[in-house]
């Protein structure tokens, strides 16, 4: 074979293995994005979502693609969903909205500011990004009130912890789990002025199990007997830094008290599906007018759920504070400490 | 700080940086690096969590490496394919690889694992024993040994170790081989010492910390150990420092160790050469 020969089939190759890798979006049944060329197709109901990372996380990111598939189920739509950060973003939305997508959601607070940029340029498609501030005729925002959930998980870990010290590990400081984060330390000390808690620890890298868990043991070397994340699919390093310190963790975003290391006490819980599909359905009737939607305890959007399993460990009269405690913040008695963003 | 968690935590960088010193000191510069270790990881984690034994997956996680690097190696050395070009399709492959099957095994929105782990004699574990085994080892079989005075020729002068009746190719896939290994225990005891978990990405640039821990190292495994152990240590000691509430960016602190490494390079790196042909595709001439 001439030397010519290798190098074109050796491009080629090459050519093929990116073309074999990650796929630039999810393909699934009916959803991968094409040119719109049919007036069939244009009449469909097309519903995107970006999210910052991976939606196999089991948390922040699935709890959106959850979000997503209920429009798909409940509404009939077609749907597509795209890992899309940085400047990819405004070129993702302008993708989709040439594309004849009727709402196009940013799971972020970094989505908003590019919502706002692209919108005006396509006044058909309805632009929602979870947190955010900014709004227009066709872009809003959902803002998930999780600082209740945070709030009520720094409440109970002050109440139970025997060294008197709390911490956190996160993935990233981003102003939403900033605000969770002071939450979490505001209802630690309405619980127990006391109580220590420790500085938010950051790992700084999306899925990095193992940060995750090194960070988690520096936390638990400060005498840490209460760690609360905002790790999503790094979480796993988390539970098991505390399952081998014997100390607690509260799960976030998702339910994730079922997890196997057996030590995550309570979690604090958003639920998507609603909100979601209240939205696509203002948009299908195009009655949407961009607005930032609260979605929180007294809208049933967020919770904390004490792990069944291990309510053995909670003292009774804990139990019956976090109950009180959750019932006053859905009753708006008691209003939780939320950073503007 | 205690000694056994930071050379547990450094061991993935380490291993592969090791086994990456053997495939430049051959003349090859496997980007690809990070894409066997993920794909390591992913084969390690899946074949532990349906036979419930992770040694059963070590070899799993080795043997993926292994056809990972494989791919790269018939890309890179038989065809003369551009290194940088083939290692970053091979990454490419491998995170899309890894991520379809995770998702299409444990469905779309995934699952937090926990699979049994290798289990160690207080907190010494044999593939730890192993990595700082392997140095040494490592160090005489460049140095001391027939086959690697060879794989040298081939990466400071492939020419030369051609007319002296050596294979070029063939010490270079060798050699690339050794690094695939050294990549698959890497991913292998990322998911299965220190997460006993997957996540899609969780290499998360290890594989490339990995390549510039051999240029920290000068291409000598033991330097490069030294320097993992370094990043190691200044990584995990960041995070006990972001306990302490400073007031500095907590990216300045995830920072921290690749400054040092930086400082470290500019005062002992002069003098410090790569392999003459590294990245080099070798044409056996006519």
């Amino acid at each position: 074979m001439s030397m010519n020969a290798k190098n074109i089939l050796s491009l080629m190759a090459v050519a093929f293995l990116i073309g074999c890798g990650k796929p630039e979006s999810n393909q699934y049944e009916g959803s991968t994005v094409k040119s719109v060329t049919s007036d069939e197709e244009k009449a469909k109901f097309k519903v995107a979502l970006l999210t910052p990372g991976p939606v196999s996380d089991s948390g922040w990111n699935a709890l959106a693609y959850e979000g997503l598939q209920a429009i798909k189920a409940d509404m009939g739509a077609t749907v597509d969903q795209k890992e899309s950060s940085g400047t990819k973003i405004a070129d993702d939305m302008r993708t989709y909205a040439r594309q004849g997508y009727n709402v196009v959601f940013g799971h972020g607070f970094e989505y908003n500011d590019p919502a706002m940029r692209v919108a005006k340029d396509f006044p058909n498609t309805v632009f929602v990004t979870s947190s955010g501030g900014g709004t227009a005729k066709n872009v809003g925002a959902f803002r998930f009130d999780l600082e209740e959930g945070f709030y009520i998980a720094g409440y109970m870990a002050a109440l139970m912890s025997k060294n008197g010290v709390i911490g956190s590990v996160s993935v990233q400081n981003y102003p939403s789990i900033v605000s969770t984060l002071k939450a979490y330390a505001a209802g630690a000390k309405a619980a127990r002025p006391t109580v220590q808690v420790l500085p938010p620890v950051y790992f700084g890298v999306e899925g990095d199990v193992a940060r995750a868990r090194t960070a988690t043991q520096q936390v638990i070397n400060q005498h840490a007997d209460f760690i609360i994340h905002q790790a999503n699919a790094a979480a796993q390093g988390i539970f098991d830094a505390c399952k081998e310190k014997k100390v607690y963790a509260f799960g976030s975003n998702a339910n994730q008290n079922d997890n196997p290391s057996g030590i995550v006490i309570g979690s604090a819980v958003i639920s998507t599906k609603t909100p979601f599909k209240e939205l696509a359905d203002a948009a299908k009737r195009k009655v949407y007018v961009g607005a930032i939607g609260e979605y929180a305890m007294i809208n049933n959007a967020i919770d904390f759920v004490i792990n069944p399993k291990l309510l053995d460990k909670v003292p009774a009269d804990v139990q019956q504070k976090v109950r009180d405690l959750a019932a006053d913040i859905k009753s708006q008695k008691i209003v939780v400490p939320k950073d503007k963003f | 700080m205690e000694f056994l968690p930071l050379l547990q935590y450094s061991a993935p960088v380490a291993l592969a940086a090791m086994g990456e010193v053997i495939t430049e000191r051959g003349g090859i510069i496997n980007i690809g690096l990070e894409g066997s270790m993920l794909v390591a990881s992913y084969f390690a984690m899946l074949a532990c969590y349906v036979t419930h034994n992770p040694w059963i997956g070590l070899g799993a996680g080795v043997t993926g490496a292994l056809v990972t690097t494989l791919l790269f190696g018939v890309f890179a050395i038989y065809l003369s394919a551009d290194q940088v070009v083939v290692g970053s399709a091979v990454n490419l492959l491998a995170l899309g690889v890894t991520g379809t099957l995770f998702r299409s095994k444990f469905g779309q929105s995934g699952q937090l694992l926990s699979v049994p782990r290798i289990g160690g004699f207080h907190g010494v574990d044999p593939i730890m024993v192993f990595m700082l085994a392997s140095a040494p080892l490592l160090w005489l079989l460049l140095r001391k040994t027939g086959w690697g005075l060879a794989v040298r020729a081939c990466g400071e002068y492939p020419k030369a170790a051609e007319a002296a009746g050596f294979s070029v190719s063939r010490l270079r896939l060798q050699s690339l081989m050794v690094g695939g290994f050294y990549s698959g225990l890497a991913g292998s005891y990322l998911a299965l010492v220190i997460a006993g978990s997957f996540a899609e990405n969780m290499t998360a640039g290890r594989g490339f910390v990995a390549i510039a821990m051999v240029t920290f190292g000068r291409w000598k495994p033991q330097f490069a150990l030294i320097a993992a152990l370094l990043i190691g240590c200044a990584e995990s000691l960041q995070y006990k420092f972001q306990t302490y509430g400073w007031k500095v960016p907590f990216q300045m602190m995830i920072a921290l160790p690749y400054i040092i490494a930086l400082i470290v390079l500019v005062l002992v790196g002069r003098g410090a050469n790569a392999p003459g042909a590294l990245a080099q595709p070798y044409r056996k001439e006519k």
